[in-house]
Order: structure tokens, then sequence, then C-alpha cells
């Protein structure tokens, strides 16, 4: 590992601490979001809980690292990461070109596509770029969501939201006609709760390889590559020997990796 | 976050509602009023010097003063708070790693940057309610105090500062009850405050309505019981003088 000089500020006083000694275990410091279930989430008596964490506890297992998770707001997450305050971002984050001049990925650890929902009966033409004129469309602001909508239905009013809540809560209510989010996080994250009565997926399936990326990767600091090969050596590990399996399977009746997982 | 804490003990609202969440509120609350108070003495220090560099006769220290009210009054807060936690920080680590040749990581204390970032931008806003106040100080009290020998410093001290105080302390007031609110900002820099609690909590049992609602109640409560304190500091900075 580049060795790595840690520099502390306190106000405005430099004071130079520690240099990160190469311990037994290396300790990785994971930021995720904790408000996206069922990927992140803190439960009632504060733990982190989904999807991501316990795939994140896998991986940091199967590298052996000592793995301490902070929990960061999703506006700045990247920010975080470049400016040390942890090593690697496991919150649910799409691999996509735009954050790959900032930071560096993983290979994807899921994959799902991107599906519309909207209030039951509702009935629109979907047609690639002359579809949904005049639709409103919710989306999380600064996602690949608010992308591709722009991009394939340029008719469409785009409606950004701080969170995928607000997003739903304005369907719910009918100032948007339609939202656009991953699959897996709609149907659970909405639909499958009281909330969600009112609406259903509609559309087809999207996964623009351009757009949606390549899945949802482990966001690493530029440049630090014996991090980047020992977490992709552990997700090869936690996909082959059927732990990547029994997590997907505790939280999803479908496999959310986005390829056949590899024979045991 | 899972660690237990005096909150999680004691600071539960056990109501069904809350769904086991009713902790978040304290959690938050505590981070808000530590992170406001934490602010005051930045507010006031700098209010004071901004103040005294835009009333004071050297060019320089009223162009500062100027510029720094100026700037910070005309910048959104959360461009601040992002520009000093992560912006500082990535340029000294640029700056450091081609200065040393190896890559360097630097970490500020959120909470530090946090109250000297909301410490710097009220301070401007307290700039010109110190201004307004040595303003509002009539002349005649600083001849009186000169004709009887004080001192400008203790001229100052004995019958500007108390006088200054009566008109400050609205003004004042006004820039707290604004600050709290805006420690809602603090989130984007991992820093658990009152509204980012909530919004934990809120989304992970869906049920935004219920916990924002309750989350306002409590910043109307800070606001109230501060309203109430400013009150009776006002009325006890005016005493001596006749109510109208």
């Amino acid at each position: 590992m580049k060795k790595l000089l840690t520099l502390a500020v306190a106000a405005f006083a430099f004071t130079a601490i520690s240099t990160a000694a190469d311990a037994d275990m290396q300790k990785v410091r994971i930021g995720t979001e904790g408000a996206y279930p069922p990927f992140n989430s803190i439960d009632e008596s504060g733990n982190l809980v989904g999807f991501d964490i316990d795939i994140a506890n896998a991986l940091c297992a199967a590298a052996n690292f000592e793995c301490e998770f902070v929990v960061q707001d999703w506006d700045g997450i990247i920010d975080g990461l470049t400016t040390n305050k942890y090593d690697a971002i496991i919150a649910s984050m799409s691999i996509t070109e735009k954050r790959m001049e900032v930071v560096d990925f993983t290979e994807k650890y899921y994959n799902t596509p991107a599906k519309f929902i909207a209030n039951k009966g509702t009935d629109l033409d979907f047609t690639e770029g002359t579809g949904l004129e005049g639709a409103k469309v919710g989306v999380q602001g600064a996602t690949i969501h608010e992308d591709f909508v722009r991009m394939t239905w340029p008719g469409a009013e785009v409606v950004t939201y701080a969170t995928q809540d607000e997003a739903n809560a304005d369907l719910v209510s009918g100032r948007v006609d339609l939202v656009m989010a991953d699959s897996v996080a709609l149907d659970f994250g909405f639909l499958q709760t009281d909330a969600g009565a009112c609406c259903e997926f509609v559309g087809a399936d999207y996964n623009d390889p351009a757009i949606h990326g390549e899945g949802a990767g482990i966001a690493i600091r530029k440049g630090e590559a014996d991090l980047q090969a020992a977490l992709d050596a552990a997700l090869v590990q936690i996909l082959s020997d059927g732990t990547y399996k029994a997590i997907n399977d505790e939280y999803f009746n479908y496999n959310v990796y986005g390829e056949d997982l590899p024979a045991m | 976050m899972n660690e237990v804490t005096f909150c999680k003990l004691y600071g539960n609202i056990p109501l069904p509602q809350l769904q086991g969440y009713g902790w978040v509120f304290c959690e938050g609350l505590t981070t808000t009023l530590i992170v406001g108070v934490s602010c005051i003495p930045f507010v006031i220090l700098l209010g004071l010097l901004g103040a005294w560099g835009k009333l004071s006769g050297n060019r320089v220290a009223r162009i500062v003063a100027g510029a720094y009210t100026t700037v910070v009054r005309g910048v959104p807060e959360l461009v601040l708070i992002l520009l000093t936690y992560y912006g500082i920080t990535l340029i000294l680590q640029k700056t450091l790693t081609a200065i040393m040749g190896e890559q360097v990581l630097i970490d500020i204390d959120r909470f530090t940057a946090g109250t000297i970032t909301l410490g710097l931008i009220y301070g401007a806003f307290a700039t010109e309610v110190f201004r307004g106040a040595y303003l509002a100080v009539d002349r005649g009290q600083i001849e009186a105090a000169k004709a009887y020998g004080m001192n400008r410093h203790v001229a100052f001290v004995r019958v500007v500062m108390p006088q200054m105080l009566r008109f400050a302390l609205p003004g004042l007031g006004n820039v707290w009850l604004v600050l709290i609110k805006a420690t809602a900002l603090m989130s984007v820099i991992q820093l658990p405050e009152l509204m980012r609690m909530t919004d934990i909590a809120a989304r992970a049992v869906r049920m935004p309505f219920t916990f924002y609602f309750a989350a306002s109640l409590l910043y109307l409560s800070i606001t109230i019981v501060s309203i109430w304190l400013l009150h009776r500091g006002e009325r006890w900075a005016s005493r001596g003088v006749r109510r109208a």
C-alpha cells in the first residue's frame, strides 16, 4: 500500500499525528449513507443494516480487513472519500464515467435495472425519444436516473428531489406522474410498503450501459491500486464461495448481481 | 452510531408511532445545541472585530471588514460549509502532495470546521449588528466620558459597551435564531445534527411527516426558549432606561 501520511488540522494549526502503519490487519473505513433501505439504513438501535452493509462485512472478512463504517449524508459522500474521511464507499453507488473522473471503482457488486413506477392504471407512451411528452417525472437529483430521463425523453419534465422518498411522496400526491429509480430500491423502499399500495411498475427494464453503467461498485480514492485489487479479489471470493448468494437470498427473491453467479 | 449513548438510555421518546426511533431527537438536539452554542464566541468575537474594522479610521481594516461582510453574506451557507470542509482540505492535500512528493491526506475535524464556518458566517451578520449598535450610542455620551478624563478604552468599556449591548441584543438574538436553523446544514460534513438524525429515522421507517413534524416542534421550542431568555436579557440591558 502506498505510504500515506495522515495529517490532522485542528482549527488553523497543523499537527502531524500519525503515519499509517502496516499492522497485521489493515484498517479500512467505509463510508455509507444509512438512508437507502434495503441497501443501507439504520435500525432502531442505531445499527447499520442492509444489503450493502452485509456485502461490506463479507468483503472485509474475505480480505482480512478490519472495517469501520462512517455514516455520511449522500451530498458530499464523494468529497468525504477524496478528503480522507473514509477509504471506500459502499453505498449502492453506480459506476459512471462522471464519477470515475474523481474516484476509482472496483468491479460491480450488483446491477439491477432502472424502472418507472406510476399510480395504478397510468397509461403513458414510453417510446424513447418522443414519448412522455409533458409528463412530470420525479427523480433523485444528481443520479444516473436524472441523466437517463433527460436524455431519453427530452419531452418529459424532470423534477428533481434530494431523496427518493420525497420523489415517491410526490408521486402519491400526484405532483409527478412517474418516478424513475432502481427497480429494487423502488420495490422494497416503496411498492412493498403501505404508502406504495397506490402504485406499480410501468414500462420496460432500462439498463443502458452508457448511462446506467456497469452497476453499483465500491468507490475508492484514485491511485489506490492495492486496496482496489484486494476488494476485487474479495468480491470474486464471496461470489464463488456462496457468501454472496446467501446475502442475496436474504434480501431478494431474485439475483441482483445482474449476471449468473459463478458456479461454486 | 450503534454505541450505547445517554440518549439511547434516557432520551428515548417511547411513543409507539416513533417505532423505537425516539432517541434520534435527543441525539440530534444535543449536537445541534452544542454546535450552535460553540459558535457564539466566534460570532461575537468576529462581529466585534468586524464592527471595529468597519468603523475604524484605518483604511486597510475598513477594506478587510467590508470584504468579509460582503463576501460572507453574499455566498450561501451551504457553499461556504462545503468550501471550508472539503475545499480547504483538498487544496491543502494537493499543495502538500506537490511539495512533499508523496500522497498527503489531511483530516480537518468536522466539528471544528463546522463551528468555525458557522461562526464565520454569522460573525458577518453580527458585524452589522454591532456597527449599528455602536452608531446608536449618543455621541454626547462619549464626549461626556472624555470630559470626565476617561481615555478611549475606559470610555468604551464603561460607557459605550453597556449601551451598545442594549442596542445589539435584539439583533444578536435574531442572528442566534437564524444560526440554530443553519446548523441543519452540518449534515453534509457528517455531523449528525437534529435534521440529519430525523432524516435517518424518517427514511428508515418511511414516516417523513411524523418525524419532520416532531423535529419542527423541537426547533420551535429552541426558538421559544431563546426568545424568552433574550427578552429577559434585553430587560436587564435596558435597566436604568426609562420605559416610554
